[in-house]
């Protein structure tokens, strides 16, 4: 399975990743950064950048782990380990929006939707050829799709 | 060729046949369940307020069994365990032979001892499909729903009975909604909004009898107060217990739930019990858990199951959202700290540096973090003035082996 | 040659230059593009504020305010305003200095090539009474230089003069009738500085003043002035592209916007003891080779330059292929779009920088501050300097000629005087062409050239797409210099346009699009339009004429472009001026435009689609005027 690994000392804060999540998933049916709106919280990015407090900053992204608490706590199936690609896959017909998934992931990834009737996580681009936007917006190399193996149990 | 029974359909037990399949591609696998449809019971109220039909509320995809080479049994009712002779019968004398068992019978509503409540034709549950469909057709009838306790089973039914025009009272006992998850805030804020909603509630305030019809049926609630409230019907949300009937019958160790170790094994030998039936945990994510966990057991991986956390909920009524965990009412020794603006209501309760208790009411993103400090006793001495805008950041670390992440800081 | 610095560059419009960039042994902007491409989203749609140490604030769903407390609103306001407001002062600055050369020409009794000229600026600003021309030229020269000296409270005189009377009626209606234009500068820069302004839409209207101050005196006047003293253009025939450049010659690459600045020295390097000077370093003399908008200029003027002027090698982003060619000994440069790109080319060919005006300093080029009473010193020592460095790098350093390039017949010389001339004296033809529809409508071409897209592809693959719809295209700027490159001044390229435009170019013998020049010659089609519009007796905005600064670059073409809003006319862009953040300046710019001036901006990175916009609005007018 692929993983998006993370290199945070690589990291300058520049939130282009943010800016190309946002793009990526924007549901106005526009396109270009150019006319994505900013400021609607319909278009809140999946990844975070929070600084270090140092100077330094820490990418906060789904991690689609091995053994996800937010699928272990789905009750609507919504939320699946596809043990395929490894990715965590969300289908928003399912989810009943009871945000189990939110309280569940030990790093606080998962978001809830401003209608509070989804969850928002990243879904590793999947409806992109090119794999994850963000991390072809990185302008440092901090985020990389990297193959990490089979999928363990444990 | 082994043979692995699993009585019940829920959370618990379709988390182990999952399990089960994938460690033993071989084995054969039998479901039995009460109820024709894998359904989820936190979705109920999705179904009785006409959102979604009863696959909408499946958390398994249709083609679950098939996909994964399980026999299904439908509709019937495990009635006893000769656990000597290794057999489950069920149904009108049918058996079913195993070499390994596991319960996840979860648990059933409970009704208190008051008069005509037990025996009420129009008293329902709101635990299963089948007590959905049930209040469906009564409230085909009449409209007056009178519902007893207002946790989130009792808000459950109430939102989705809302949302279709039924004049809902609630009587709770204690002085506020969802007492277990909320503080007097927060239980405000959802009180407001169902009495928006139409809702009325009794608060502090019990049933203590009632006035039936010739049928039986309950037409007027009797309040602890004197007041007669006349209704259609009622629902019982005041608690729950878990169905433990098959193994006492079975000579299997129960007390309020079925006895396990920590291997999640009862007293009987090659029988195992996971989700509400063994009284561990009452939420969705810890029955999974355990189903996993005994399914792993089952298969000869032993595994220890961590004592759950059971204090965590999360509640979504009419858009507004709540994330609950820890213990909000245990303040005592402990330092209650408040965040409250316009837009967002967060109360955190610190013991000796550790959070203990932790409600954010509002936007709940990104929150997941406070389960996991609270449930492991993490020292935030050192952060406690951030401690409402807590990220993963402030305890940041890579995992460098898979990439995932670490708690490190 | 060496094998290729990394094959990795943008495409171009003008592919043998494309491909020409793509096998050099060194870096330019073109290999750049690709480092570059990541962009910043929340620079792009203009709501990155660094203006105090609290910043950068970025805007997002979780922060809709910087710390301030200013909005996308506000921010996006001010980082145009200053754009605009900085733009306004480099066309300012150009027109001081020219109006200075006019004056110390006078003062100096010195070389007037265009009394016409002169006594048209005389007549418009209404001087009378002057001694003789040299008295005249210090006149207007003052006339200008005053206004420009005002304080940004005291109105200007010469914008009532200058500007067509329906716009005048409409800027005091809306009271945008810009004070002195330094003064505005001054006074939008303080605006914009941190915790001033926060008001987006007074902010907006600021830069419609600034855009009329910029438009009547940095680009109109200083055309007018320039012809004064540097003569009036000429139509006629010209090469363009690297095939100019003649490694015979000792070759001097001239780039910035102030042509009066090369007034001396153009005319001295062809006197007899320089050219001497030349061929006893072994050259037949001095050439020199334009590149951005003065080399534009120059060729705009070439008719009077013969002997010197090679020819316009091309556009800014074409500097660092001229001077990787080898032939080139020094580059004399006085403003942008001097690339800081060309520094390691020059220390690498050994090629002379010399910088005229400071605020142009390249940082390994030698500053020779251009000063009127030293200009024969400094002049000398400039042509000495480069004979040195002629002698010093000739025989070192490789010669990667490109003779193929660009085109021998290339029509320039376009200007409000030679077109009308051309059309016999009057404007009648050109519209009658018009109202008969064999001219669908004009559309102006104009400002810069830019890679990061694409180096000119949108401008030239938006005006074949004009003129095939029978749009006459007018240009001015650095698009000129990619036009021009790919043949489309032509006569030949009559054959892309419309049927009925390609009628009209063969029996005038004229290509479907006419090259201004300079940027600075967008005032001259601001002329055109205006005599066009007086003539009908209507006013701007009901003209079927349209603009676009499909691949705008720079704060002066933001400037300009806050010109021609005022001026009521639809704008198109390529990319948007960094506004989108902003819903409320995006609608203003976009949409309300329309009811204050007439104008509006458009944008739209697509050539066709664009080219179908600006169609339509073509339409809509002729519609308008009944024709």
């Amino acid at each position: 399975m692929k993983r998006i690994m993370i290199d945070p000392a690589k990291c300058d804060g520049c939130k282009n990743c943010s800016v190309a999540c946002m793009e990526a998933h924007r549901t106005d049916g526009g396109s270009g950064v150019y006319t994505l709106d900013l400021t609607d919280p319909n278009n809140i990015s999946r990844n975070r950048i929070v600084s270090d407090g140092k100077g330094g900053y820490d990418p906060i992204f789904c991690r689609h782990c091995d053994v996800p608490d937010c699928a272990g706590a789905c009750m609507s199936g919504a939320l699946v380990k596809n043990m395929e690609n490894g990715l965590v896959e969300y289908d928003e017909k399912k989810c009943a929006a009871c945000y189990m998934c939110v309280m569940s992931c030990r790093y606080g990834v998962p978001a809830i939707s401003p209608d509070r009737k989804r969850m928002i996580k990243c879904d590793f681009c999947a409806h992109l050829e090119e794999g994850p936007a963000c991390v072809r917006a990185c302008p440092k190399g901090a985020i990389e799709v990297k193959e990490v193996g089979e999928w363990s149990d444990m | 060729m082994e043979r692995y029974v699993i009585i019940g359909a829920g959370a618990a037990g379709i988390a182990a046949a999952a399990t089960l399949r994938d460690f033993k591609p071989e084995a054969v696998i039998t479901v039995l369940s009460i109820d024709e449809h894998v359904h989820s019971r936190c979705m109920l109220h999705k179904y009785l307020g006409r959102e979604r039909d009863v696959e909408g509320i499946g958390f398994v995809a249709p083609d679950f069994f098939d996909k994964h080479d399980i026999t299904h049994i439908s509709c019937e009712t495990a009635t006893r365990i000769d656990t000597a002779g290794k057999t489950v019968y069920f149904g009108e004398g049918y058996s079913l032979p195993y070499d390994k068992l596991l319960i996840a019978t979860g648990a059933g509503f409970f009704i208190p001892p008051i008069p005509h409540f037990r025996e009420a034709p129009n008293v329902f549950g709101f635990r299963d499909l089948s007590d959905a469909m049930k209040i469906d057709e009564a409230f085909g009838k009449g409209k007056r729903v009178f519902i007893v306790g207002s946790g989130l089973v009792g808000l459950d039914a109430a939102s989705a009975l809302c949302e279709r025009g039924a004049e809902v009272t609630i009587a709770e006992m204690a002085e506020r909604v969802m007492p277990l998850q909320t503080d007097d805030y927060a239980a405000s804020v959802y009180q407001k909004a169902f009495e928006d909603h139409g809702c009325r509630f009794l608060l502090g305030i019990g049933a203590s009898d009632a006035v039936v019809d010739g049928a039986g049926n309950i037409t007027e609630v009797i309040l602890s107060t004197g007041e007669h409230v006349p209704c259609d019907f009622v629902i019982m949300a005041a608690g729950v217990r878990p169905r433990i009937q098959i193994a006492v019958d079975s000579g299997i160790a129960a007390e309020r739930g079925i006895t396990v170790d920590e291997h999640l094994r009862t007293s009987a030998p090659d029988v195992y019990a996971a989700g509400d039936c063994t009284g561990l945990s009452g939420v969705w994510p810890d029955a999974m858990d355990q189903g996993k966990v005994a399914a792993r057991n089952m298969a000869g991986i032993e595994e220890v199951y961590e004592k759950p956390y059971p204090f965590k909920n999360t509640s979504n009524f009419f858009g507004i959202t709540m994330l609950s965990v820890g213990r909000l009412d245990q303040t005592e020794g402990a330092e209650v700290l408040v965040h409250h603006t316009p837009t967002e209501y967060k109360k955190a309760v610190v013991k000796d540096g550790k959070l203990t208790g932790y409600l954010v009411l509002g936007n709940i993103s990104n929150t997941g973090l406070y389960l996991y400090l609270i449930r492991n006793g993490v020292d935030l001495s050192d952060k406690l003035d951030h401690l409402f805008q807590l990220t993963f950041a402030d305890f940041y670390g890579i995992n460098e082996k898979n990439g995932e992440y670490a708690y490190a800081r | 040659m060496n094998a290729c610095y990394n094959c990795n560059t943008c495409p171009s419009a003008d592919k043998p230059m494309e491909e020409y960039i793509r096998h050099l042994p060194r870096e330019t902007s073109h290999h750049r593009v690709a480092t570059q491409k990541t962009k910043c989203g929340f620079g792009l749609q203009g709501v990155c504020c660094r203006l105090c140490a609290n910043g950068p604030c970025r805007i997002t769903p979780d922060a809709p305010r910087g710390i301030c407390g200013a909005n996308a609103d506000t921010i996006v306001a001010r980082n145009f305003t200053r754009a605009v407001a900085a733009g306004s002062g480099c066309y300012i600055h150009i027109v001081e200095n020219t109006a200075r050369q006019l004056k110390n020409t006078g003062l100096s009794k010195g070389k007037i090539r265009s009394e016409k000229a002169l006594d048209h600026l005389a007549d418009l600003f209404g001087i009378t009474g002057a001694t003789d021309k040299w008295d005249l030229a210090v006149k207007v020269a003052d006339a200008v230089l005053s206004d420009l000296y005002r304080p940004e409270y005291e109105p200007m005189e010469l914008v009532e003069k200058l500007a067509y009377a329906p716009r005048v009626k409409r800027w005091k209606e809306l009271g945008i009738m810009p004070g002195g234009a330094k003064g505005e500068v001054f006074n939008n820069v303080v605006k914009t500085s941190t915790n001033l302004s926060s008001d987006p839409v007074e902010m907006m209207t600021s830069c419609l003043r600034l855009g009329i101050s910029t438009g009547v005196y940095g680009l109109m006047l200083t055309n007018l002035l320039n012809d004064v003293v540097l003569g009036d253009p000429e139509i006629r025939m010209a090469p363009v592209g690297m095939n100019v450049i003649d490694p015979d010659y000792i070759n001097i690459l001239i780039t910035g916007h102030q042509h009066s600045l090369f007034t001396y020295i153009q005319d001295r390097l062809t006197d007899e003891d320089v050219v001497a000077k030349a061929k006893a370093a072994g050259a037949k003399g001095f050439k020199l080779v334009g590149c951005t908008c003065v080399g534009q200029d120059l060729q705009l003027r070439g008719a009077h330059y013969t002997e010197i002027f090679d020819g316009h090698a091309g556009n800014n982003y074409i500097s660092e292929a001229v001077l990787s060619c080898g032939a080139i000994d020094a580059v004399l440069s006085e403003f942008n779009c001097t690339l800081p790109g060309i520094e390691p080319i020059c220390d690498e060919l050994k090629i002379k920088q010399i910088c005229l005006d400071v605020v142009a300093k390249k940082a390994n080029a030698e500053y020779i501050p251009y000063n009127f009473a030293t200009r024969e010193a400094d002049g000398e020592k400039i042509i000495d300097e480069i004979i040195d460095a002629y002698k010093e790098r000739r025989g070192k350093v490789p010669m990667n000629l490109f003779p193929d390039h660009g085109n021998k017949n290339t029509l320039t010389g376009v200007s409000e005087g030679s077109l009308k001339a051309f059309l016999g004296g009057s404007w009648k033809p050109l519209i009658d062409l018009i109202v008969s529809g064999k001219i669908k409508g004009i559309a102006g071409v104009v400002g810069c050239s830019s890679v990061a897209y694409g180096h000119d592809t949108l401008t030239v693959e938006l005006t074949k797409e004009l003129i095939k719809r029978d749009i006459i295209v007018l240009t001015a700027g650095c698009s000129s210099g990619g036009l021009e490159n790919v043949g489309l001044m032509t006569p030949e390229a009559a054959e892309l346009a419309g049927p009925n435009l390609k009628a009209v170019c063969k029996e005038l013998g004229i290509p479907p699009v006419l090259n201004f020049g300079p940027c600075l010659a967008i005032g001259r089609l601001e002329i055109v339009a205006t005599e066009i519009a007086a003539e009908l007796g209507v006013d701007l905005p009901q003209l079927p004429l349209v603009l676009s600064a499909a691949q705008w670059l720079e704060e002066q073409a933001i400037a300009d472009g806050a010109f021609a809003l005022a001026l009521g006319l639809p704008l198109h862009l390529g990319v948007p001026p960094f506004m989108t953040g902003s819903k409320l300046v995006t609608r203003i710019l976009t949409e309300d435009m329309v009811s204050l001036t007439g104008g509006k901006v458009i944008i739209d990175p697509n050539g066709v689609s664009a080219a179908d916009k600006l169609e339509a609005i073509i339409e809509e007018k002729r519609k308008a005027l009944n024709i």
